[in-house]
């Protein structure tokens, strides 16, 4: 029993590491993710394929392999761009380029998300909302934007669990600096000290485990929230669905 | 390089062009291109055990035999509660652990207990030395595990989907429950589960590319061996660092195989769906 409090409190600090990586992503990616979205939506035909595509890649390639790349060619363009500008040190740091790739990501999985609930909106609303003469703003703002948000909110939430667990691969494909080291790293350096596999990786799964869980009930407060007008209040799950 | 080509057909191709096929063409390319068998291979078994692990795991769900039932279910929260990388960094190091574990209990002496010094394993007779085939399989099994639980989900609703009077039909004309299960209920399954059963494909294939993960020269690695700034003695440096080109082109390619395997599935959907009423198809 000792031994397991133990893990769990030299596992606590690398947890931050990953509830960092996601923290710091998602607000990003969900702007990013609308704007996505509504490109998509576009009656304009290039932006619409541009953030069509753009989505299509970032979904049907894995995460692994867009790590690799974002971080080669920032590397590339150290000496050309970064050094002289002096922004070399942080640029570089996996604390700074993991969230961004992590960002572009999620920007395409969420993005898919909020296309889809946009299309979802009903289309009697948005009629009556050009009934009243309400400008497009207008009608985004009090029609488009707060069905959309409330169709797509029980699939972000999942894609908020996923983009936590895709925060364990940052430092597969990005180096350790300075002995930042998150849940999984820690549990394979911990696992070559003592080979005691089961402890170590389960520990991991468990703060795995709890912070998707205390995720899914801060998004299921919003939910609450959101849904407040309903006379029978819907209820969120916690059933990871993959759709990444 | 390409002193076997007639005269002409090189002036044709000009330096430039033969520059890049010899170099697209050396030996480390060429190891590069055959590396693509293990992330084909892990792809294809891996999916393979994904969709049997997920028969398995519905068919537990679906029991009325409530310890099953609980097996089952909890078969496919669990696995879907934590990473996928976790999963698959986890399993072959136990397993691996395991077999040496039921190895040590049969090839230890109390001698070579006390010789050893390391903490594991228990004794050097009964160390397992993993090579790439051995690694391979069990990243398939790994990823069929993880994916199985995404599959059972799948088809679990994909058994529900089926028409209630097909089964009907099928008890009256006096088959047993098996049988029915097997030729018709299974069967039948197919055409629900075809769409989620094609996510998941996806997800095998992006996650083939964690191979490198377990000491498998697959493409990933290969690449970064490839990009690595590259120093010739009697050539000079050939480039400087061509990594990201070379991801690049694994970012692309992987895009290539989502696009053809949704091609590819929506031919199947259409092919399995023939004279089966869809109202999402209309």
């Amino acid at each position: 029993m000792d031994i397991f409090l133990n893990e769990l409190a030299a596992f606590a600090p690398a947890a931050l590491f990953n509830i960092y990586f996601a923290a710091a992503s998602i607000p990003v990616g969900f702007v990013l993710a609308v704007l996505f979205a509504l490109g998509k939506g576009s009656p304009n035909p290039w932006i619409s394929r541009l953030s069509r595509a753009y989505i299509y890649a970032f979904r049907g390639s894995p995460l692994f392999i867009q790590f690799f790349m974002f971080y080669s060619l920032a590397l590339s363009l150290n000496i050309s761009l970064w050094k002289p500008w002096g922004v070399s040190g942080w640029v570089l740091h996996p604390l700074f380029i993991g969230p961004v790739v992590l960002i572009l990501n999620t920007a395409a999985y969420s993005a898919e998300i909020f296309y889809g609930a946009l299309r979802a909106v009903p289309r009697g609303e948005t009629e009556a909302a050009r009934a009243y003469g309400m400008s497009r703003w207008q009608q985004f703002r009090s029609v488009t934007w707060p069905n959309m948000i409330r169709l797509a909110w029980p699939a972000y939430t999942n894609e908020v669990v996923f983009l936590f667990h895709a925060t364990a691969i940052v430092y597969f494909a990005l180096p350790v600096i300075d002995n930042q080291m998150d849940l999984l790293v820690t549990a394979k350096s911990r696992f070559e000290k003592d080979y005691n596999t089961f402890l170590h990786f389960s520990v991991a799964a468990l703060y795995f485990l709890a912070v998707s869980l205390v995720v899914f009930f801060l998004f299921g407060l919003v939910y609450k929230r959101l849904m407040r007008h309903m006379p029978v209040q819907p209820r969120m799950r916690f059933a990871p669905k993959w759709i990444r | 390089m390409f002193d076997f080509l007639p005269q002409w057909m090189r002036d044709g191709l000009g330096d430039d062009v033969l520059f890049w096929l010899g170099y697209l063409t050396n030996g480390k390319h060429l190891t590069w291109y055959a590396s693509l068998q293990f992330t084909v291979f892990a792809a294809v078994f891996g999916s393979l055990l994904a969709v049997t692990f997920g028969l398995l795991g519905a068919t537990l769900k679906n029991s009325t035999f409530p310890p099953a039932r609980l097996i089952g279910t909890i078969y496919a929260s669990i696995v879907r509660g934590v990473p996928d990388v976790l999963f698959f960094i986890f399993f072959p190091l136990a397993f691996e652990q395991s077999v040496e574990w039921v190895m040590a209990s049969q090839v230890c002496t109390p001698e070579t207990l006390a010789a050893q010094s390391a903490a594991w394993p228990p004794c050097k007779e009964a160390n397992w030395l993993l090579s790439t085939p051995e690694y391979l399989v069990m990243a398939s099994v790994s990823l069929g595990i993880i994916y199985g639980a995404f599959a059972t989900n799948v088809i679990h609703g994909a058994l529900r989907a089926v028409p209630k009077g097909q089964l009907e039909a099928a008890r009256a004309y006096g088959m047993s429950a098996s049988q029915v299960l097997w030729r018709i209920h299974i069967r039948q399954m197919w055409v629900y589960a075809l769409p989620g059963l094609s996510n998941v494909w996806m997800l095998i294939i992006k996650a083939t590319s964690l191979l490198s993960l377990l000491q498998i020269a697959d493409i990933v690695l290969w690449a970064d061996r490839l990009g690595a700034p590259n120093f010739l003695k009697s050539v000079g440096l050939v480039h400087d660092d061509w990594r990201w080109r070379y991801y690049l082109v694994l970012f692309v390619f992987y895009i290539l195989v989502t696009l053809v395997s949704e091609k590819g599935f929506n031919v199947l959907m259409r092919w399995a769906g023939r004279g089966i009423l869809d109202e999402s198809r209309r």
